[in-house]
């Protein structure tokens, strides 16, 4: 496989808060057009390495690209700017502003031409009916899996080249999660790349392409999804 | 009696509204009870009584160009003193702007001196409306604040720049993640909270004398319109400027006049007591 197939690519990445590192020599290549997944038991810095790529912790050391551009110094809305959009786990869309205003927020500041804009904005609301059916409230009164519904259309709003997900099952009603992963399977399938990190195993699997093992900080295996059942998780994710 | 001074009352909380909505554009966006805004309108004062008397401009005209002057002023401030300690506590950027109003104050001393001034106006005869006793400056700080008042809600409510200001109140991290740069957001918090100052220090400057000390005389009704409304709301910061300067004023048939002030406090205490986000905040649980 040749770089030009690869649409991110981290080389050596460390980073943390404070003094210390979290997550230390993480290189990784995703595939343009796949879905690429970070598993790993809780504290390994999965939430660290995707704060990375979307810009909300710069990395101590390393380099990240998107494309051919390196990405490391820019800051979160400069690397939206360069198609990377993000959905953070909790606290994802903005509760005092409408569903429209949160919609219209994820691209008004991105220098893009109106056309194009509405264009986009029809085809998220095709790919996000639920959300397009109720503009006018505040997205506060919505529950958690209409939450995460908004969340995705405004992140698609942005038209990125690489969506990041942060957990996107977490605190989900059992009967949504199926439907949340579904809709991120559908969302791929359109040619966007997909991140994302997830406590949810199984169905995480169920739709990712590729995926990384992250223990303690460090990239335990890279293994194409369909071959994980051939490692025992359970020996990885304990050392 | 008692509706003329609730209309007295009116008229003080329109002034008291406009550094109100300041205080909580800045508190939501910046985190911090900037006590630079007494300070703040003092300087707006001297800036448009520069105007008003020594270049001869109408006093409307004065106080638009030291609204705009003001502005970026704060814009300066900001950049100079409050971005270099943007990541430290409410705490420490509160004595910060403690320390700004100082020095705004005794800049105005130095200038000025500390002799008592006032604007270049023409007297005229109060007008009798419903019985109620209406004099010309008071029409003229009604239209005025209620110009401004529409504007921040315009710009809050109807254009990018107020969806980008709420949203980075609310979630300053996903705001950045939307594509909202905070540091131009925060640059357009003080264009507005500056010029609202200013322009609440020229109407003060209509109400009483202008000296050094001027903005001192509404800080804590400020604080307590801000407060009863809900620190970070704007609306609130108007409903509880105009409370409180209803209750100051019609507090004074009972008190002498020179207490009324207390009455700010009372509103805070009881307040804190019963409702303690405020009218229209929301309340929060801190884990």
């Amino acid at each position: 496989m040749s770089a030009g197939d690869f649409i991110l690519q981290t080389k050596d990445v460390a980073a943390g808060y404070g003094g210390g590192d979290i997550i230390s020599n993480v290189s990784v290549d995703v595939e343009s057009g796949k879905i690429f997944t970070v598993i790993g038991p809780n504290g390994s810095g999965k939430s660290t390495f995707i704060k990375v790529l979307a810009g909300l912790l710069r990395p101590r050391v390393g380099g990240i690209t998107i494309g051919d551009e390196q990405i490391a110094k820019l800051s979160a809305p400069e690397r939206v700017a360069k198609g990377v959009a993000y959905v953070p786990q909790e606290y994802n869309v903005f509760a005092n502003l409408t569903i429209n205003e949160n919609l219209r927020l994820s691209t008004e500041f991105l220098k893009r031409n109106r056309q194009a804009t509405d264009e986009q904005r029809s085809r998220v609301l095709e790919m996000f009916p639920e959300v397009g059916s109720r503009l006018t409230l505040k997205a506060g009164y919505l529950s958690g899996g209409q939450r995460q519904m908004l969340a995705f259309a405004c992140a698609m709003m942005a038209a990125p080249v690489v969506l990041l997900l942060d957990e996107p099952s977490a605190g989900l009603a059992p009967k949504f999660v199926s439907e949340i992963f579904d809709r991120i399977k559908a969302v791929n399938e359109t040619g966007l790349t997909v991140v994302m990190i997830e406590q949810n195993v199984k169905e995480a699997l169920r739709i990712a392409d590729n995926v990384m093992v992250l223990v303690n900080g460090s990239p335990r295996l890279f293994v194409p999804a369909a071959e994980i059942g051939s490692h025992d998780l359970h020996k990885l994710f304990l050392g | 009696m008692i509706a003329q001074y609730v209309l007295n009352g009116f008229v003080s909380g329109m002034i008291l509204a406009l550094p109100a909505i300041g205080l909580t554009l800045v508190y939501g966006i910046l985190k911090f009870p900037n006590f630079a805004f007494g300070a703040m309108m003092t300087a707006g004062a001297y800036i448009a009584l520069i105007l008003n008397v020594n270049f001869g401009l109408s006093l409307l005209w004065s106080a638009a160009l030291a609204a705009v002057i003001f502005a970026m002023i704060a814009v300066v401030i900001d950049q100079t003193v409050f971005r270099q300690l943007r990541d430290r506590d409410s705490i420490t950027l509160l004595v910060c702007s403690m320390g700004v109003s100082f020095v705004l104050e005794n800049i105005a001393r130095f200038i000025f001196g500390n002799a008592a001034r006032s604007f270049d106006l023409v007297i005229a005869r109060p007008k009798y409306i419903l019985g109620l006793k209406v004099n010309n400056e008071q029409i003229i700080t009604a239209i005025i604040a209620l110009a401004a008042m529409a504007a921040v809600y315009f710009i809050l409510r109807h254009t990018a720049l107020g969806r980008a200001m709420r949203a980075v109140a609310d979630n300053p991290a996903l705001a950045a993640v939307r594509g909202v740069r905070r540091e131009n957001i925060i640059c357009w918090t003080w264009v507005i909270a500056g010029s609202l100052t200013a322009i609440a220090g020229v109407l003060a400057g209509m109400d009483r004398a202008i000296d050094p000390m001027l903005g001192w005389n509404y800080i804590v009704s400020t604080f307590a319109a801000a407060i009863l409304g809900g620190l970070g709301n704007p609306v609130g910061a108007v409903i509880g400027a105009l409370a409180v300067g209803i209750v100051e004023e019609t507090s004074t048939l009972i008190i002498p006049p020179n207490y009324r002030q207390a009455m700010s406090f009372l509103v805070i205490a009881l307040l804190l007591l019963m409702r303690p986000q405020g009218l229209l905040g929301v309340a929060t649980i801190k884990k």
